[in-house]
């Protein structure tokens, strides 16, 4: 399995998706270094409209909108990305554990799987948040452990249908280890799956995250999209849509929309059930 | 999706398997509830007051104190959950299953309603888009069905806010039905209606997207079939070949997804009760959150995961009745 990459790169989806992510990954990256003001300085006029020196207005404690939109954006993006990865790594791991050894190990990862996936995330994060009042990294992981099942589900079906091919047979008929085999063989191969599942872990917990704060789960300090949008919500019957929440809005949607298109992009040229006679991914 | 171990297992004994393995990630989760209190460093009452902005005077802290120390052990505490004493809310005055049971219907309201219409737009939408495959009606619906996929709850919510109650003023901003309006009948029925309207169009524009999309690309898959060719030649009507022939096929994909994404689709609605200030529990837990309001916290969060189990294990059985295949099998 491989990308064609020139196959990929022709998906207007993808391409949509991968410049909306690379314009978020360079605000998250240059985020403190673009902003105008410190996000948290709250000595300017309140709920002021847009000016010159103000180009989003001022919010109700006096911060500038700006600058708290391009710190928040950093803080979801972050999230994301932590928790999507740490979901893959033990999506992986349980899906090629699963499929390769079998048995009572393939029985207990998946039963396992099974229950996390009934469970509700949110609820968890929910208690966890307002109990101990944790670092966003620790509810990124926390989350990831909710987030693995359906990457692992993946992987290990690809896992059983790879274990009966040719190569992999012949890398047993010599001598190779299970451990050799899984590094590399099977781990390298399904790489574009790993892309798929990244994509729909992130997205999820990007939206997760945006949730979270707007419910008003993490410190109240920290800068968030969904947290931005709660405050402005406050102030719905004043004219503050179009500097205060909109922006936001729209960072949020945009953001979740890009990863969702890269994910979308992908499995439209990966899924080879989905292709014509002709191989023109439908 | 069919979990594992079904190489060897037979239905029935998978069936008991789930039920089991549901039964205890019940028992995990009322147990987690019971003992995560008491991993909390010091005197978490007093804490967790401490930043509320509900005072409790000292009686009132020493009973909650008390409520929390659970003389019964887990015992105890389960009884308690079964018996539906949870505990006193300090920040509303109301003993919590009170609140609970009161939110409860506006939100099994707002979320089955959701996905009923949901899951027949996705379908019949899905059904059709794949039976007319490649045209240019087709490629724009998906194309529009995916842009939305992109849109997380929360933006629609906003926005649909903003157009169609703040501006236009059609729909009301606020609540689940006119406050001491009084109306009987059929005139409530419509102002619950009227007010459900735009929270249940912001969770359907949410659920649609991903349940059409499925359905088009297993009906895609499902009309190369060749028994579909079959019924083709047999010059059955085309309505008889997509729906008693080819749909049945694409349903279990679209039970399956829905199985492995309700547990997620709740934090959605969570925020989407927040935005419109719908009475339901998302409305509640998110007062309790801004209150401190642990009982009350505690009790939503259990309570809704164990509706959550529910529901999936309800599902499990459904998979029986859309498939022959796993009720006959072995």
């Amino acid at each position: 399995m491989h990308i064609n990459r020139k196959e990929v790169l022709r998906d207007p989806w993808f391409v949509a998706g991968l410049c909306l992510a690379l314009a978020f990954g360079f605000v998250a990256l240059l985020g403190p270094a673009l902003a105008p003001y410190d996000p948290w300085n709250m000595g300017f006029e309140p709920i002021a409209s847009p000016d010159s020196r103000h180009l989003l207005g001022v919010n109700d404690g006096g911060q500038d909108i700006l600058s708290e939109l391009l710190y928040a954006v950093r803080n979801t993006v972050a999230f994301g990305l932590l928790s999507g990865l740490a979901a893959l790594g033990l999506g992986v791991a349980a899906g090629l554990a699963a499929g390769w050894y079998g048995g009572p190990v393939d029985a207990f990862l998946m039963r396992l799987a099974d229950v996390l996936l009934a469970v509700p995330a949110v609820m968890v994060l929910i208690l966890a948040a307002a109990l101990f009042r944790p670092e966003p990294w620790v509810l990124a992981l926390l989350l990831a452990v909710f987030a693995w099942p359906t990457i692992s589900k993946t992987i290990r079906a690809q896992t059983l249908s790879l274990r009966t091919s040719l190569h992999v047979k012949a890398a047993v008929r010599m001598g190779a280890s299970g451990r050799y085999i899984l590094r590399r063989h099977l781990l390298p191969e399904m790489f574009p799956l790993y892309l798929i599942g990244f994509a729909a872990k992130a997205r999820m917990a990007m939206f997760m995250e945006a949730s979270l704060a707007f419910l008003g789960l993490f410190d109240p300090s920290r800068k968030s999209l969904g947290m931005m949008i709660s405050y402005a919500l406050k102030f719905y019957y004043m004219d503050i849509w179009w500097h205060w929440l909109m922006p936001p809005v729209l960072c949020l949607s945009l953001l979740i929309m890009g990863v969702t298109f890269l994910a979308v992009g992908l499995e439209k040229v990966l899924d080879p059930r989905l292709r014509t006679v002709t191989g023109e991914p439908v | 999706m069919k979990a594992t171990g079904g190489r060897e297992m037979t239905g029935k004994r998978r069936g008991v398997g789930t039920v089991i393995s549901f039964a205890l990630a019940a028992l995990v989760m009322i147990y987690l509830s019971y003992q995560v209190p008491r991993l909390l460093p010091g005197d978490f009452v007093t804490a967790m007051y401490a930043s509320s902005q509900v005072t409790l005077t000292a009686e009132e802290a020493a009973d909650l104190r008390a409520y929390y120390a659970q003389e019964g052990g887990f015992g105890g505490y389960l009884a308690r959950v079964l018996t539906l004493d949870w505990g006193y809310s300090y920040a509303f005055l109301t003993p919590v299953s009170e609140l609970f049971f009161e939110a409860l219907p506006w939100t099994l309201l707002l979320l089955g309603t959701a996905h009923l219409l949901s899951m027949a737009a996705g379908f019949v939408g899905g059904v059709e888009a794949a039976w007319r495959h490649g045209r240019v009606a087709e490629k724009g619906l998906v194309g529009g069905m995916t842009l939305l996929e992109g849109m997380p709850e929360i933006s629609t919510g906003v926005i649909l806010l903003f157009v169609f109650a703040l501006n236009l003023n059609w729909f009301p901003a606020v609540g689940a039905e006119t406050a001491y309006a009084d109306l009987g009948g059929i005139d409530r029925l419509g102002n619950i209606l009227h007010h459900l309207a735009l929270p249940l169009t912001t969770l359907i524009l949410a659920y649609v997207p991903g349940n059409f999309l499925l359905t088009r690309n297993s009906m895609i898959l499902v009309l190369r079939a060749p028994f579909i060719q079959t019924a083709r030649a047999k010059g059955l009507p085309p309505i008889r070949i997509r729906y008693a022939h080819a749909a049945r096929n694409a349903l279990l994909p679209l039970a399956t997804r829905f199985g492995l994404r309700l547990a997620f689709m709740i934090t959605g609605a969570l925020v989407i009760e927040r935005i419109y200030a719908y009475p339901g529990l998302g409305t509640l837990l998110f007062n309790a959150i801004q209150a401190r309001d642990l009982p009350v916290i505690q009790s939503v969060v259990l309570m809704s995961s164990i509706g959550v189990l529910g529901v999936i294990l309800c599902l499990e059985a459904a998979y029986r009745l859309i498939d022959p295949r796993i009720r006959n099998a072995h």
